[in-house]
């Protein structure tokens, strides 16, 4: 099944774990400038946390403008054949979410390839704003407070079995019953 | 044993008058004895006394002021991202140091540096700017008076890049508000001893770094299974989710129901209406988004918006307890807008929040006992939950504007101009005192009274411990618990990590001692860096007796001994003298110190020796 790494900027909360996974993991060094995904944060307009990674992209802007051929999408993932890269950096650029990093120690960018098929950063984020999703179920949760903001809900609280709890439904205007 | 690895033993050394910029080295016996963070400050701050016969005016060109990342700062293990700022403080004159979390202190590492120095002062108000190995003083005049948000992003534009960490002072640094803090990550800061103000004093706006190299590890596969191990500790915890959720402002609830939460500048211990600044109102109407420090499970920070009324679109990260107590309850104020609001003015002008919070109360509680006249005041009254007047005497701090500008001298000011109020004010050596009301606890009071930098918690907090143990608690186990806190608590300040997962989580410390020996290559037991971290107290506490502090200055406040608590689970409780001097004496006979407070003289010959240069 192709699958997606995606990242829920709402539950981020731009601790970096995830890059100095990917750098421990890829590169053996604790170094989270040299991690493929990297927590951009903003501050205060807006407030906004968002692990930046690669797409994999199925017609990726990176692998045209590589002028060696070194960038190809092979299944699920955009591979760099690292023999043959010339370390001009140009799929650094071309990349449409600034997705791919390079770093001055390096002779090739450095870019996420989902570590296999089983991505570390999704295992060791610890706010869970790291998935690793089936396509289909891609801006799921999108749709779902797309939904919800069109519901107008109403909270009623009650007592089951001495327990206090909460249900909330929504409630339908009048003028649409009328 | 040597260090073998977890420094780049370089320190980096900055004279503002005279611009000269230069890395030296950091000898193996420097980086082993002092392992790093307040370690390397503490030695570094030493050494400069020495070297000026002791005479150093704290916002003079000649104090020095230390910058300093731990060994273990940056790497993959919990809550990594501390740095600490250490200096002669401007708040007590003596021995000061602050820490601060986010990413600083992990981007002075990857930029090669171990401990950096400043001293001097720039003619002309500057920045510094380390960008990986090249340092460089760029004169800004154009950030004067600019608020910390506002410099960070001119800075920001000047430089042409937003992948750098920013450090940076407000006005009130400039102005040299003795309790001025260091303002990182937007809205992290080294609050506490004044550092800001010694940073305004040396005519320095922010330190500005960039580095990208790798951080030196020895075993880095060790270190790797050691933390996933802690990690794994920490995310299986039942308080986990709920310390991401709340952080520390489920500490509301609990210190007013314990009684020990200042409110009404500490004349009572509980809040009635505690539920209108508590962690569930902040979840229900303010809070959108956690936020984290480096390598951090716990994500403690909130960042809250304030999203109608008078206050709307104030945003601010925080406030956690102590700012929420200190501009809360202990100023009346019981709405949660308001104190998200004051907690914003304090971390954009850059002042501290709990000695902000202590002195407005000081104030408020003077002007009700009539101990300051409406003249004092600049004709403008105040009283417990005035929000405008507080939000009016926080500009004038910054600014020290009118009664501002004796409130921005700090407890010692204020106590200078108006004698009497030195019954109203909760300061020790001349810094306001935390959150925790030490009427409560007679523990808390020898923790606040012997703490290196004055009466805050960072050193030792036994309070939650004595409430819980009640009168079975012996003074020598009281004693005993202050002194283990004295050496672990510094000891994360050392290493350059929070100590939240252990405190709040109960993360066993003994992974520390297997990080550190992970991480540098020099085998060592906690029991070692304790030991270590030992030696680093009787040198500040060195410090402080050379400066002229004895056994008369290791004491509590007028009310701590006068006035008991009014209201509250604590009611009637105050600090018996006589007992507390009891538990003094007791506390330096374990320390091994005479009875005026002075360390061994061997402290001072072993921390006399010349280590740092390589």
């Amino acid at each position: 099944m192709a699958r997606k790494l995606a990242a829920i900027p709402e539950l981020c909360s731009g601790c970096r774990i995830c890059e100095l996974t990917c750098a421990i993991g890829h590169f053996g060094v604790n170094n989270p400038k040299k991690s493929a995904i990297r927590v951009l944060v903003t501050y205060p307009h807006p407030v906004m946390r968002l692990p930046v990674v690669c797409s994999q992209c199925k017609l990726p802007l990176c692998a045209d403008a590589c002028p060696v051929g070194a960038l190809r999408r092979i299944e699920q993932v955009v591979e760099l054949d690292k023999s043959s890269c010339i370390s001009c950096m140009k799929c650094v650029e071309a990349c449409p979410f600034g997705a791919i990093y390079s770093h001055g120690a390096l002779d090739y960018p450095v870019k996420c390839d989902l570590c296999g098929g089983r991505p570390k950063c999704v295992e060791k984020c610890p706010k869970g704003a790291l998935r690793f999703i089936p396509e289909q179920s891609l801006g799921e949760s999108k749709r779902m407070n797309n939904v919800l903001s069109y519901t107008h809900m109403k909270e009623i609280e009650f007592t089951e079995q001495g327990q206090q709890r909460t249900i909330r439904y929504a409630e339908i205007g009048k003028e649409e019953l009328s | 044993m040597s260090v073998k690895s977890g420094y780049f033993k370089q320190s980096l050394h900055v004279d503002l008058t005279s611009g000269r910029c230069e890395r030296r080295g950091l000898s193996d016996a420097f980086l082993a004895r002092y392992v790093g963070g307040r370690g390397f400050g503490a030695k570094m701050v030493w050494d400069n006394l020495r070297a000026h016969d002791f005479k150093i005016d704290p916002l003079g060109p000649a104090n020095l002021l230390v910058i300093a990342p731990g060994p273990l700062t940056g790497a993959y293990l919990p809550s990594s991202g501390k740095c600490s700022f250490i200096s002669i403080s401007p708040a007590t004159g003596v021995y000061g140091d602050s820490s601060i979390g986010g990413t600083l202190g992990v981007e002075l590492r990857q930029a090669g540096i171990d401990a950096l120095g400043i001293t001097g002062r720039a003619e002309r108000l500057s920045i510094l700017w380390i960008d990986e190995d090249e340092t460089t003083i760029l004169p800004m005049p154009e950030l004067a008076g600019k608020t910390c948000l506002e410099a960070e992003g001119l800075i920001k534009e000047r430089l042409g890049t937003h992948d750098i960490k920013v450090a940076v002072i407000g006005p009130a640094g400039e102005s040299l508000v003795r309790f001025a803090c260091v303002n990182a990550d937007w809205s992290r800061n080294a609050g506490r001893s004044g550092m800001g103000a010694v940073l305004g004093s040396k005519n320095l706006k922010a330190v500005v770094v960039r580095g990208t190299k790798d951080l030196p590890v020895h075993d880095l596969a060790a270190l790797v299974a050691e933390a996933d191990k802690a990690y794994a500790y920490m995310r299986s915890h039942k308080y986990f989710k709920m310390w991401q959720r709340e952080g520390l402002m489920m500490v509301m609830e609990y210190a007013s129901a314990a009684g020990i939460l200042p409110t009404h500048n500490f004349k009572d211990g509980t809040f009635p209406r505690v539920g209108k600044i508590n962690g569930e109102t902040m979840l229900k109407g303010y809070k959108i988004g956690d936020t984290a420090c480096f390598a951090c499970a716990m994500s403690c920070g909130n960042i809250n918006l304030v999203k109608q009324g008078k206050y709307v679109g104030t945003v601010t990260e925080g406030p956690e307890y102590e700012s929420c107590a200190m501009l809360g309850s202990n100023l009346g104020v019981d709405s949660f807008a308001a104190v998200l609001h004051a907690n914003q003015l304090c971390d954009e002008l850059g002042m501290d929040t709990i000695s902000t919070g202590s002195l407005i109360g000081a104030a408020i509680e003077g002007y009700e006992k009539g101990v300051l006249s409406l003249a004092d005041l600049d004709g403008q009254p105040i009283t417990w939950g005035d929000e405008s007047a507080i939000m009016a005497l926080i500009h004038k701090i910054a600014r020290r504007e009118g009664i501002g500008n004796v409130l921005a001298d700090g407890a010692r000011g204020v106590i200078r101009r108006w004698p009497e109020m030195h019954k109203l004010i909760l300061h020790v050596k001349g810094m306001e005192q935390s959150a925790y009301d030490s009427r409560a606890a007679s523990s808390m009071a020898l923790a606040y009274a012997t703490s290196d930098i004055g009466a805050h918690h960072t050193r030792a907090w036994t309070i939650a411990k004595e409430i819980e143990q009640g009168k079975n608690w012996s003074d020598e186990e009281k004693v005993d618990l202050v002194i283990y806190h004295q050496s672990l608590r510094p000891l994360f300040d050392m290493l350059g990590v929070c100590r939240l997962p252990w405190i709040e989580l109960g993360l066993n410390e003994q992974h520390y001692a297997r990080f550190y020996s992970a991480i540098t290559g020099r085998e060592s037991t906690l029991a070692e860096l304790l030991e270590q971290s030992n030696d680093i107290y009787n040198l500040t506490r060195l410090i402080n007796t050379r400066l002229g502090l004895g056994r008369k200055d290791d004491a509590m406040p007028y009310k701590v001994y006068a006035c008991p608590i009014q209201t509250g689970a604590t009611a009637g409780k105050v600090i018996d003298q006589a007992s507390f001097e009891r538990l003094l004496e007791l506390y330096y006979r374990k320390r091994g110190w005479d009875a005026d407070g002075n360390p061994p003289p061997e402290a001072e010959r072993l921390h006399s020796e010349c280590l740092p240069a390589a």
